[in-house]
This record gives structure tokens, C-alpha cells and sequence, in this order.
């Protein structure tokens, strides 16, 4: 054990203040006296096991309103790494990048999926939080001001020749790239096609400040002296062939592709149901197909992908994890409340003695 | 920076006198004096130099050397540059501004002014132009303002008197005294101004009690010691001038030699704090290593098939080089988990509480306007864990304000006062004081309540009138007429300026002496006694005499000492006197009082005659003079008649039982060292509770020598094992054999009061700044970082953000064991702040269907739940909220959302699209519900464990302070805090000790006449005799001082 000795001893060296000074006599402020009028924060056990208590009822209560509302959300999810396999095998050798390969998959809708309904593309095993890959993107070049600024784009900066890629990066270069368009079968004749909207699935700041078109009027000579990403069959300004104006840096597609995910695991909105004619009410019940064109490659990394279709509730895509998280803390909480009160009670006696003392 | 290194260390010094050009060839230092470090030009330098020497700021340059490396750097630059550059610039400015206030105090003290001689003129020169080999002119209570060899002054035999507080802390004075052939010169300008001595001395050093040198003047050469030298830092006193030759100057003089650099004082915080961080370092770099081996086989099994993506080059497809290239980056990326600018903010944190200490009110001291005064910012929280409070002398306990309270003459008590009922009761101040109010010497502030006395003056008792008659001859006192008229008693010791003063107000009024008579006033008449021999005070006599002729004939001498000693000199026939006043002085101990016995004896001029002369043989004697003189001094010292005795308070410092008191209850050990008589020590330490009846193992520890007593020590310590106290009493005799005592100890009012109020408020001191602190440094400015960087909060890193602040708060309640619980605490919450959001985002979209688990929302849903626990928890760790806590703790959690809505706007990302990628996020992130839902949930699921914990810990295991704070919320319900019950007086048993604080020698000095002015010149007969015998007091005198000094050097030996 240290010991700690403090020498007290009149002894000064150097003294040196001045004499003349008025008075020494420090100010009288509350905050010099440390007297700032203060609230002593006195948690007494009433207080504490109360606290508890309401926390346990709170979160089993939130708990139970996020089962509840996770329960009326209608998902289906499609994997189709398998089921297309001979075009996932097309896609293995990349020398067959320009070879298109198609892929039906039918399914049935047991149950009408009411209002908004999402779709989505998923993936599994793609690693789009790997640092360097995050990394591997251009903000200036994506928000126009230079088409040609590929500084951090690594290794994806340039293409054999020198010419600087537009949009430059790994991100970017690995951009998914299947079309999925979701049929209604009304009967085995008539298959309407299931209207989407492809706008409005990114975020306001990122469609309408961070990624902007560089000011040319016409977008293929504002991308010019740029080439596109080598994965790329089209350059940028090309990418949407339906809407002009959803060409370049703006894709939507382009723009959630560039918003990466978190997790290895992660899925994608990529179209909304546009609800008009059959679909007012929603998806209705029946069969349906999805007809992909396929073109991401997912076996070189092992991954697998899938088109799922959703609704939402007030909270979102809620998953069932928070509601139970929620609810297994609110017992847990309970749970805490109930054996500290038994303590408290039990010890209640001896505190009893400590305060009289 | 003082550049005066010398080429050649200096060996000796040779100084010519009012020669500045031969004394200039040495290059000896003048007497500008520098404290301050830096200057202008020299500041940035130097500063860089002395703070890139600590660790931790080694550690940020490291940090930053590797964020240069393109293929390891996981960070930008400005991660760490941000940091470094707030942590170097705070103490740059910090220093600066420290020297900033000694640049000024040095100037202040180099422009005091001096008289030098100059030209053969007495010239006003400022301090700092004062050279090597000048003749200066100090004058009545001025600072010396360098070390002086002492030529002349206007005392005779050139004395002059010094007081050294500033030195060593002592307040009486010392008395130097010039060379025979200096003193001559006095104060003729002309003479001294042709004085050309030559001084060879020691090279400067720091001893301040010794000294070694020779003058040679005028063809002889005169040794020179420490009696003849004045010492930068001493107050002249008593000496209206004197002149000095300068012989160190500025730095080299004793007084900066001693106060060189500063050591850096580490306290236990300090110590453990970096033996933590070490820890902490330790435990960063098995991460790095635990996640780069992770990395490599990740990039074995996956990695590899991924690189379609990436196309890395060929030399980094090896997945240990990517491992070893992830070590470097991990440790970058988690380089937070080293708290490194803990150091910074403990700085901070114990400057904040230097300017409260400073501040304080309740430790301003009126009597001498002194405020509190942190002398070092570094120590302070060690004021909360002191164990040992040492005290120099006893002096420091007592205000040495000594009051004559009671006395016994004849049997008889005077000084109680008793009421009607003929009880007993207290002096209180309603009673009037008595004194010969016609007296012009009457001592207006005289405390004395007996009409008893009185009464029993003016009957013309004889015991009486002989009692007071002693009491005004039988001293050392040296009496002094001011131009006003009025008796000046210059006082060597306290307590016999006590007894002189009361026997003035009773009417017996000491009026002055020569070597060879006294006079005194005796209820208005003069009389003057012939005074015949001196028996001096010593430690071992504990008694003094004085033998007289009055103007009747009759030889009388006139004793006065410690009981003990002289009961047993007493006449048989006292028998009865001396029960009864040995009751007396047992009650009067009993009160705490210092007391004396008093006794006279009739002698016959035959055998005086005989005696006397017998002395003066005794004194001539070559060997063995003064076992002879002692023994004489017995011889003649015996057969006395009991007078009385007397009672003299030593008022304790206010407060000093009470803090005594308290100190012990907070099992604080006190230590007295002091070269008292055992006696006064004990005496006073059971007048300040320190030692108690119900102590009844109270261990006198008596060695002649250091190793002596670190035995006894040892022995007593054995004795003494599980007792908390013991007093030892350590008795170290050295040449001379001045008793030095270990003692236990007390302590001074405003020391004390000071180190008790910082015990009793570093409770909330801690809680109050240290919280507030806590959050500028540790959640504002990461959070700040964390806003722009947020891929520090991926994954593997989210480990490291509350153990950020963790070694912060075991700052609180700082030991190796709460550090684990808080590493504990922090990787739980860290687990929690990581998975809750991660299981809740994934596959989640978010309320406009898009997802929501991009890493982006991912990092601002994890920061912002990380500053919201963090904050919790200071709120529920601050039990004390002033404003000032409210604004830091609200306030942090409202900068964090300003900074990162500033940070996650379109503005700031139009002009950096590269540094803040993170536009629009929060305001994404943090309108969707779901988010809020996953923060609430992060936030209970983080503190309700530690809540809990906390609740049982206080409800099973409560620590003390849980327990006040209950009883103080009990008292607060029902009534005020009750205010300390005044202590009382201790009533003890004990015999109080007599108790005489002067010391040897003065005896001599008085018989000598040395210190007497020239209107008593000494009989010219005796003038070779008393030449020889000068210097003989003196050394006495000296010896005194420098064994006092000695041995308190050697107690810190000893008390190892």
C-alpha cells in the first residue's frame, strides 16, 4: 500500500505578493463558494423500484405493439440464386458479360397484401461494408462538379487507357444489375404486367444534393472524356433508357445501389407498386412471376440473392427482433424489480437500524 | 532559460569588495533573478520539446506517422492532428500563461530597490543591478536581496537580527553578528566605501546553514561561517541598518539554489492512472492482434472470392500481409481506447479545484488576510486520501501568544473567580480586569480578574510582593523605551514575556538593565538591584536563576523552573507549601495551562562571596569548565523557598482541537515534530486532544542517535501494533545535546482547515467538476470527431466508445478493481450499443420502405445512442446538479445533435462533398421511429444493469457515504443540520508540563551586555573579558540553531 504524507509546514519559499493589495479576502460568488443553488439528485429506493417497474411495463407494452404490428406485415421472398441456375452459370465466366440471360420465376400469392407494397432486391454474403470498398467512390465526381475527379476510386479509378471512369469506384462498378419485373397472372392467358414505380426510392438530400448530373445540357457530352465502369454494359447517362431524366449520376437505381448497406446481408428497395387499375387495394392473391434478367454475378462470392416483396407498418419493415428485444428487456427489467424488491424488503430492518444510528 | 552555465564549474569564489571590474573577470551571476522557463522567441520550441516528451503525445505522433502510410491509414489525418493540437495547445497556453505570472513576479522582485554603494555614494538601485562584491545598505524590516556577508550595523558589536520564515519557516529571530574589523566601520560611507576586502568562499550551493570562507583585509586574513552571512529571502529585524557585502547574487544565492526546478510530483491517481492506460495499450493491441488474425482468415474463406469486386493487386491477395496490414489500421481506428486525453482533462479537473481552494471563503484566513493558496495544481485530489499530517514544532498548534492566567502564591490560588455561591466559575469577560489602572505601564489588554491579587498587593503581603519581584527580575527580558514613552519588552521567549508583563500590571514593573544591574518599578518607587550572577536556562537544568543584592544588602537569588526539578531543591521546610501548591499545579495542568514554580533564597554575602568566586575559577578553567559550572550552579540552587507558581496559557490556534478532533476521526495520523522540552510537547498535545487519558500506552522514545531511535521506534511499533496512534516521543540528542522530539503531532489552523474542508467537500468538488469536466473533454469534443468520422463506429470499434470515457470516470473511486467493473460495465454496453441496432436493422426497411440499414444510419443511430447512455449515466452519477451541470450534461446531448445536424447539412457538404459524406443522414435517420424505438431500447438496456447494481450494492453492501447521505436526507426531513457541538476543554489528570520555549545562551548575552545599547556601556575593566566571552555566547547560540536545523534534517531520516 502507498502511503501518502503531506508535509504541512509554514515554511514558504519566495514569497512575493504584494503587500497593497485591498483585500484578499476572495469574492463572495456562489460560484467562486461553490455555492450554486444546486438540486441533490437523491435516488431513494421508492424511487428506483418504481422506475423499474415503469421501464418493465414500458417496454413490454412497446414490445407487444411491435409484435402485434410485425405481425400484419406481409412479406414474400423470393431466392432465385438456384432456381436461375443456368444463368448463374452463364455469369460465373465474365467473358459472357454481354450474353443476356432471362429467368422466369412463378409463384402464388396466398393472401392479398394490402396498401403500399415494396419489392426489393436481396442479398446475401455481399460484403458492401468492406473499408476499402466503401471507400472506393467519388463524392465530387457524384455531385457533378468534376466528372473527372476519380482521386479516391481505387482501384477503379481509370480504365486500361487512362481515361478516368465516370462513375469511378468499386461501389459503383459492382452495381446491381437485374431487372426484375413482377407479372400478374390474371389466368394462364392474360399476365399483366404489375405497375412500378422506380421513383421515390431514395432519400430526398441523396437525389437531389449529393448526387447531381454535371450542368451539360446534353448528359452524353457532359460524360464525355469519361468511360464507363468496366462491369457496366451501358455508360452512365444510359441507364434508364424509359426516362431521360433518370440517367447519370440521378439513377435511383444507381443512387440505393451507392447507399451501402451495413451488414453483408442486406436488402435493397427497388420498386414500388405503382396502385392503379387491379392493384388499388394492393397486391391481390394469385399467381404471379417474376421475370429477371439476369445479370449480377453471385457465385464468384458465394453469395446468393432474392427479390422480396413487402408491406410496411407504422414503424416501417419492422422486424420481429425489436418487438422481442423490447420485450424480453421489459422482463428482464421485471424481473430485476421483483428480486431487488425482495432484497430491499428483506434488508429493510437493518436499514431501518442504519438510519436511526 | 538562464544561459550563465559556466565554461568551468566554479570551485571557489573569489569576491573583491566595491570592485565591480575585478569582479567582473569571474562572471559571476548579478542579482536579476529568472523563475520563468521561456522566453518570447524561445516559447514554441522549447514547449514542443518538453511536452513531446510525455507518452502520450508521443503516442498521438506515432498515431499520426501511421495515418500517413496510405495502405494502413483506416482514419483521415485530422482524426488524430484534431486531438493532438487541442491537448498541445491547451497546455501550451496553460505554460504560458504559468510563465507568463512568473516573468512578472520576477520582475517585480528584480525591481525592488536597494541603497548600494556606488561611487562612494549610497545610490537607489533596483535589485537585479545589484552586482557581485557590492556593499548594499539593508535598513529596519526590509527583504536582503542577496546573500551578504554582514560588515557593519547599527547595533553594537555589529549584530543585527534576522528573521528566516521565508527560509525555513521559522519565526523567531537569529542574531548574526559582523566581523570584529567590519563593525568598526559602521556606518561611515567614506570608510566602507574604501572597504576592499577580499572574500574566498565556498561555490554557491544550497546549503543553508553552512558556510565557509575568509576575508582578507588589510594584510590579515578572519575566517568567515554562517553567523556572518545574511541570507537572500531573511527580513532584517530590530536592526535599524546594517551594510552587507554582496557575495552570491541572484540564482546563486542559497535562497534559488534551493528553490531550483520543481519536481514534478506524481500522485497515486497518476500512477495508477498510467499503469492503466498501459494496461489499456496492452489490452489495444491484443484487439489489433485478435482482429487481424481475424481478418486473415476472413480473407482466406471470403475475402478472396470477393476481390472480384475490388481487383486488388496480386502482392495483397496474401492474406497475412492483409492482416498484417490490419493490425496497423485496427490499432489507428481504435487508437481512442488509450485515454489519452485523460491526462488533459485531470489537469484540467485539478486546476478547476486549485481556484476553488483559492476561492474558498471559509479558508481565508481574516487575521492575516490570507486566502487558501495552491501552491501546485498537482496534487490536489491527494488531499482526499492524506494518511499522515506532519507538523513542524509545536508553535504551529499554539497562536504562541502567551497570557498569565493564575498563579499560586503562598499556598493561595489567585485568578479564579468566584461567584456568590463561592463556586468556582470560568473568567469570563463581563468581569472587569484588574491592573493599577493609574499606572502610565499599565497593559491595557491585560486579562486578569482577581481583586483578590490585587488586595493582597496593596495589604503588602510580603510572599506576594516577593512572588512579582522575582517574576520582574528573574528573566532574560530586555526592556526598551520608545519615543512615545512607553516600555518596549523585547521578548525571547513568549512565556516569560507573559510573566514580566503581568508582574508590570501588578505593579512591579521591570524598567530596565545593564550587564550588572536590573531596575524595577515596585509599586511606584524605583529600586535597583545589583545583579550578581546569572544561572542560565538549560534543558537540563529546566530551571534559571538570577542572584541579586537589593539596596538593602541582603543577596537573594531568585529561581524559577519546572516543578519537578525544583521541588526537590526545596528547603524541608516547604513540606506543607509544597502539597498544597503541588495540587495547584495540578489543577492548573489540568486547564492546560504551562506552569512554573517559583522559589527565592536568602544567601549570606560570606558564602555568595565564596561561591562566587569559585565561579569565576570554574570559569577561567580550561577542561571541564562547564560540568564545573553546572555544578556550582547546583550547589547553590538548593535549600529554596517555595514561592508559588505560575499558570501561563499558550492559547492553542482556534480550531486546532476541533480539527484535531476531526482529523483523527478520518484516521488521519498526525506527527508533530518539534524541538520542544518533551514536557511542552506532551503538554500540548493533550491540550489538543492528540493525546488522551484513555491512551494509556504513551511511548517516550528517547536516542541519542538516529539509530537509537529508529530502534525505540521499531520497538514502539511493535508494541504498538493495532493501534492507530502512538506518540513517540523521539528524543535525539546530538553534540550538544539539544533534545529534538518526534512527537505526534498537530497542526496548524489554516493548514488544517484546509486539508479538513477538502476532505469534507472533495465529495462534491468531485462531483460537480469532474462531471462537468468529464463532459467537455470526453463527450463534446469525440462526439464532435465522432460526428465527422463516423466510420469509427463500425463493428469491431464500437468496443472502444465506452470504454473512451470509462478510465475517465475511475477517476471517481480510482483503484484497479473499479476499473475492471467499469472495463466490465463498458463492454457491455458497447455489446448492447452494437447488437440492439444490429439485430433491429437487419432486413429492416424504414417508414418510407427504403432501407434503413446503410452504414451510415447505422454509425448515427449507434453515435447518437452512445452519447445519450453516456450522458444518462453522468446524470445518474451526478447526485449534485448545480446550473453548470445542467448546461454540460443537456447541453452536451444539444451539441451533439447541433454538430451533427451542422455536419449532415447540404450547405457544409456543397463546399466539402469529400469530408462530409454524411449529408442528409441524421435528418433521414432521425425522423423515423423505428430509430428512436432502437435508441430507447439501447439507452434502458445500458443503464438499467448499472442501476440496479448500484441499488444493491447500497442496499447490501452500504459504504459510509451512502449512509450519511441517507442520514443526512433523514435529518434534512426533520430539521436543520445540527451544528458541531463546541468541544470541550479536555479536564485531564495529567501534570501539565512547564514549559519554557527559549533557548540557551541568552544568559550570557544579557551578562555581557553585547546586546545593549551603547547608553549602557559595559564597565571598561571587563571589556577584554567580555570580548572573549562575545564570541563564546555566539557560538553557543549558534550551535543552538544549527543543531535545531541538523536535526530536523535527521528526523526525516529517522523517520524512515
Amino acid at each position: 500500500m502507498s502511503q501518502k504524507y503531506i508535509w504541512v509546514t509554514r515554511r514558504t519559499t519566495m514569497k512575493r505578493k504584494s503587500q497593497d493589495c485591498p483585500s484578499r479576502l476572495p469574492d463572495n460568488s456562489a460560484v467562486k463558494q461553490q455555492q450554486l443553488p444546486a438540486y441533490r439528485l437523491q435516488l431513494s429506493a421508492n424511487k428506483i423500484l418504481f422506475g423499474f417497474f415503469a421501464t418493465g411495463v414500458f417496454c413490454l407494452g412497446v414490445g407487444v405493439i411491435l409484435l402485434l404490428s410485425a405481425k400484419t406485415i406481409k412479406e414474400v421472398e423470393i431466392n432465385y440464386t438456384e432456381k436461375c441456375a443456368n444463368c448463374a452459370k452463364l455469369r460465373e465466366n465474365a467473358a459472357n458479360f454481354d450474353k443476356e440471360c432471362n429467368c422466369s420465376i412463378p409463384f402464388v400469392l396466398p393472401e392479398t397484401m394490402k396498401g403500399n407494397v415494396y419489392m426489393y432486391y436481396k442479398l446475401y454474403g455481399f460484403y458492401q461494408n468492406l473499408y476499402r470498398y466503401i471507400l472506393s467512390r467519388s463524392n465530387s465526381q457524384l455531385v457533378g462538379t468534376d466528372v473527372k475527379d476519380v482521386r479516391n476510386c481505387a482501384p477503379f479509378k481509370t480504365s486500361h487507357n487512362g481515361i478516368p471512369i465516370a462513375p469511378c469506384g468499386a461501389i459503383a462498378n459492382s452495381m446491381f444489375n437485374d431487372t426484375i419485373i413482377l407479372s400478374y397472372n390474371l389466368n394462364s392467358s392474360i399476365h399483366i404486367k404489375v405497375p412500378m414505380i422506380r421513383s421515390g426510392i431514395t432519400w430526398w438530400t441523396d437525389k437531389y444534393v449529393k448526387f447531381q448530373n454535371p450542368s451539360f445540357q446534353n448528359l452524353s457530352s457532359a460524360f464525355a472524356g469519361t468511360t464507363k465502369p468496366p462491369n457496366w454494359p451501358k455508360p452512365a447517362y444510359e441507364l434508364d433508357e424509359e426516362d431521360p431524366g433518370n440517367n447519370g449520376f440521378i439513377n435511383d437505381d444507381f443512387i440505393v445501389w451507392m447507399r451501402t448497406a451495413a451488414f453483408p446481408t442486406f436488402k435493397k428497395l427497388y420498386r414500388r407498386l405503382h396502385r392503379i387499375e387491379h392493384f388499388t387495394e394492393g397486391l391481390p392473391a394469385g399467381s404471379y412471376s417474376f421475370n429477371i434478367t439476369y445479370n449480377f454475378p453471385v457465385n464468384r462470392f458465394q453469395g446468393e440473392k432474392a427479390v422480396v416483396l413487402s408491406t410496411l407498418t407504422w414503424s416501417g419493415g419492422s422486424s420481429l427482433f425489436l418487438g422481442l428485444a423490447y420485450m424480453v428487456t421489459g422482463a428482464v427489467t421485471w424481473l430485476a424489480f421483483f428480486s431487488m424488491l425482495a432484497v430491499h424488503l428483506r434488508l429493510r430492518e437493518r436499514k431501518m437500524f442504519f438510519l436511526q444510528q | 532559460m538562464f544561459c550563465s552555465k559556466k565554461k568551468s564549474l566554479e570551485v571557489e569564489r573569489i569576491v573583491k569588495a566595491n570592485d565591480r571590474e575585478y569582479n567582473e573577470k569571474y562572471q559571476y551571476t548579478d542579482n536579476r533573478i529568472h523563475t520563468c522557463k521561456y522566453n518570447i522567441l524561445t516559447f514554441l520550441p522549447i514547449n514542443l520539446f518538453e511536452q513531446f516528451q510525455r507518452v502520450a503525445n508521443v503516442y498521438f505522433l506515432f498515431l499520426l506517422i501511421l495515418q500517413l502510410i496510405p495502405e494502413i491509414s483506416s482514419l483521415t489525418w485530422f482524426t488524430t492532428i484534431v486531438p493532438l493540437v487541442l491537448v498541445v495547445t491547451m497546455t501550451a497556453v496553460k505554460d504560458a500563461t504559468d510563465d507568463y505570472f512568473r516573468h512578472k513576479s520576477d520582475n517585480q522582485v528584480n525591481n525592488r530597490q536597494s541603497e548600494v554603494l556606488i561611487d562612494s555614494k549610497l545610490q537607489n538601485e533596483k535589485w537585479m543591478n545589484v552586482k557581485v562584491g557590492d556593499i548594499i545598505k539593508l535598513e529596519n524590516n526590509q527583504f536582503v536581496a542577496a546573500d551578504l556577508l554582514l560588515l557593519s550595523s547599527s547595533e553594537p558589536h555589529g549584530l543585527c537580527y534576522i528573521e528566516t520564515a521565508e527560509l525555513d519557516g521559522e519565526t523567531n529571530l537569529k542574531v548574526r553578528h559582523a566581523l570584529s574589523v567590519t563593525s568598526e566601520l559602521g556606518a561611515d560611507i567614506s570608510r566602507l566605501a574604501k572597504f576592499d576586502g577580499i572574500v574566498v568562499c565556498e561555490a554557491p550551493n544550497n546549503k543553508l546553514d553552512k558556510f565557509t570562507g575568509v576575508l582578507s583585509w588589510k594584510g590579515s586574513e578572519h575566517s568567515l561561517n554562517n553567523e556572518k552571512i545574511i541570507l537572500r529571502g531573511c527580513v532584517l529585524r530590530n536592526t535599524s541598518w546594517c551594510f552587507g557585502m554582496v557575495i552570491f547574487a541572484g540564482p546563486d544565492t542559497k535562497l534559488m539554489q534551493n528553490s531550483g526546478k520543481t519536481k514534478f510530483k506524481r500522485t497515486s491517481i497518476d500512477r495508477l492512472m498510467n499503469t492503466l492506460v498501459l494496461w489499456i495499450f496492452g489490452f489495444l493491441i491484443c484487439l489489433g492482434i485478435i482482429l487481424a488474425i481475424g481478418n486473415s482468415i476472413w480473407e482466406n474463406q471470403v475475402g478472396d472470392q470477393f476481390r472480384t469486386f475490388l481487383f486488388w493487386n496480386e502482392g495483397e491477395k496474401n492474406s497475412v500481409f492483409s492482416g498484417f496490414l490490419t493490425f496497423w489500421s485496427y490499432i489507428i481506428i481504435l487508437n481512442t481506447v488509450v485515454p489519452i486525453s485523460l491526462y488533459v482533462s485531470v489537469e484540467v479537473i485539478r486546476l478547476g479545484h486549485s481556484y476553488f481552494i483559492n476561492w474558498d471563503r471559509k479558508m481565508y484566513y481574516s487575521g492575516k488576510a490570507t486566502p487558501a493558496q495552491a501552491r501546485t495544481t498537482t496534487l490536489n485530489e491527494e488531499l482526499g486520501q492524506i494518511e499522515y499530517v506532519f507538523s513542524d514544532k509545536t508553535g504551529t498548534l499554539t497562536e504562541n501568544i502567551m497570557t498569565f492566567k493564575k498563579c499560586s502564591i503562598n499556598g493561595r490560588i489567585y485568578g479564579e473567580v468566584h461567584d456568590v455561591l463561592g463556586q468556582k466559575t470560568d473568567m469570563t469577560k463581563k468581569k472587569e480586569a484588574v491592573g493599577f489602572s493609574v499606572s502610565p505601564q499599565d497593559d491595557s489588554t491585560f486579562p486578569f480578574f482577581d481583586h483578590h491579587l490585587m488586595e493582597s498587593i496593596k495589604m503588602g503581603d510580603p510572599k506576594v510582593h516577593e512572588f512579582l519581584r522575582l517574576l520582574a527580575l528573574c528573566h532574560t527580558v530586555m526592556s526598551e523605551e520608545n519615543s512615545a514613552g512607553e516600555l518596549i519588552y523585547q521578548v525571547q521567549s513568549p512565556d516569560e514575556g507573559a510573566l514580566v508583563t503581568a508582574a508590570k500590571n501588578l505593579g512591579f514593573i521591570f524598567k530596565s538593565r545593564t550587564p550588572e544591574t536590573i531596575t524595577i518599578e515596585e509599586l511606584g518607587t524605583l529600586v535597583t538591584y545589583q545583579l550578581l550572577a546569572f544561572l542560565d536556562f538549560n534543558n537540563f537544568r529546566k530551571r534559571m536563576s538570577v542572584i541579586v543584592r537589593n539596596p538593602e544588602g541582603q543577596i537573594k537569588l531568585y529561581s524559577k523552573g519546572a516543578d519537578t526539578i525544583l521541588f526537590e531543591r526545596l528547603h524541608p521546610s516547604n513540606e506543607d507549601l509544597l502539597t498544597l501548591t503541588s495540587d495547584h499545579l495540578s489543577e492548573f495542568a489540568g486547564e492546560g495551562l504551562r506552569t512554573l514554580a517559583i522559589a527565592y533564597r536568602d544567601l549570606d554575602d560570606k558564602y555568595f562571596k565564596e561561591w562566587h568566586k569559585m565561579l569565576e575559577d570554574a570559569n577561567a578553567a580550561v577542561d571541564e569548565r562547564d560540568e564545573r559550572i553546572a555544578g556550582l550552579y547546583e550547589e547553590i540552587e538548593r535549600d529554596l523557598m517555595l514561592l508559588g507558581a505560575t499558570a501561563v496559557e499558550d492559547k492553542l490556534q482556534e480550531g486546532v482541537i476541533e480539527t484535531v478532533t476531526s482529523l483523527s476521526l478520518a484516521n488521519i495520523k498526525i506527527w508533530v515534530l518539534t524541538g520542544d522540552k518533551q514536557e511542552t510537547a506532551i503538554n500540548i498535545g493533550y491540550a489538543c486532544n492528540m493525546l488522551t487519558d484513555d491512551m494509556n500506552d504513551v511511548f517516550i522514545i528517547a536516542g541519542n542517535t538516529a539509530v537509537e531511535v529508529r530502534e525505540e521506534l521499531r520497538k514502539a511499533k511493535e508494541n504498538l501494533f493495532g493501534q492507530n496512534r502512538s506518540f513517540s516521543n523521539g528524543h535525539v540528542v546530538f553534540e550538544k545535546k539539544q533534545p529534538l522530539e518526534l512527537d505526534s503531532v498537530v497542526e496548524e489552523t489554516v493548514t488544517g482547515d484546509y486539508a479538513l474542508i477538502i476532505n469534507g467537500h472533495s465529495l462534491t468538488v468531485y462531483d460537480q467538476w469532474f462531471i462537468t469536466l468529464f463532459n467537455i473533454v470526453y463527450t463534446s469534443l469525440p462526439v464532435l470527431a465522432m460526428g465527422i468520422f463516423d466510420q469509427d463506429v463500425n463493428d469491431q470499434n464500437s468496443m472502444d466508445c465506452p470504454q473512451l470515457y470509462k478510465p475517465g470516470q475511475l477517476n471517481l473511486l480510482f483503484n484497479k478493481h473499479k476499473f475492471f467493473i467499469c472495463v466490465a460495465h463498458g463492454i457491455y454496453t458497447s455489446l448492447a450499443l452494437f447488437f440492439i441496432p444490429y439485430g433491429a436493422f437487419y432486413n429492416v426497411a424504414g417508414e418510407d420502405g427504403q432501407h434503413i440499414a446503410d452504414y451510415q444510419s447505422f454509425a448515427v443511430t449507434m453515435a447518437t445512442s452512445l452519447v445519450i447512455v453516456v450522458s444518462v449515466q453522468i446524470a445518474l452519477d451526478t447526485s449534485y446538479w448545480t446550473i453548470i451541470n445542467h448546461v454540460f450534461v443537456w447541453g452536451s446531448i444539444a451539441t451533439y445533435f447541433s454538430i451533427l445536424l451542422t455536419m449532415h447539412s447540404n450547405g457544409l457538404f456543397g463546399i466539402f462533398p469529400r469530408q462530409f459524406p454524411f449529408v442528409g443522414n441524421a435528418r433521414h435517420s432521425l425522423t423515423q421511429k423505428c430509430i428512436w424505438l432502437v435508441i430507447l431500447l439501447t439507452i434502458v438496456a445500458s443503464v438499467m444493469p448499472v442501476v440496479a447494481f448500484r441499488f444493491l450494492k447500497v442496499d447490501l453492501f452500504p459504504t459510509l457515504s451512502d449512509q450519511i447521505r441517507q442520514w443526512q436526507k433523514a435529518q434534512k426531513k426533520a430539521r436543520p443540520l445540527r451544528s458541531r457541538k463546541p468541544q470541550t476543554r479536555r479536564s485531564s489528570s495529567r501534570r501539565s508540563g512547564y514549559a519554557f520555549a527559549h533557548q540557551e545562551g541568552y544568559g550570557e548575552l544579557i551578562t555581557s551586555g553585547k546586546n545593549m545599547r551603547a547608553k549602557y556601556p559595559p564597565p571598561t575593566s571587563g571589556l577584554e573579558k567580555t570580548l572573549y566571552n562575545s564570541t563564546s555566547w555566539i557560538e553557543n547560540l549558534c550551535k543552538k540553531t544549527t543543531d535545531t536545523v541538523s536535526s530536523f534534517s535527521q528526523d526525516k531520516t529517522v523517520k524512515l
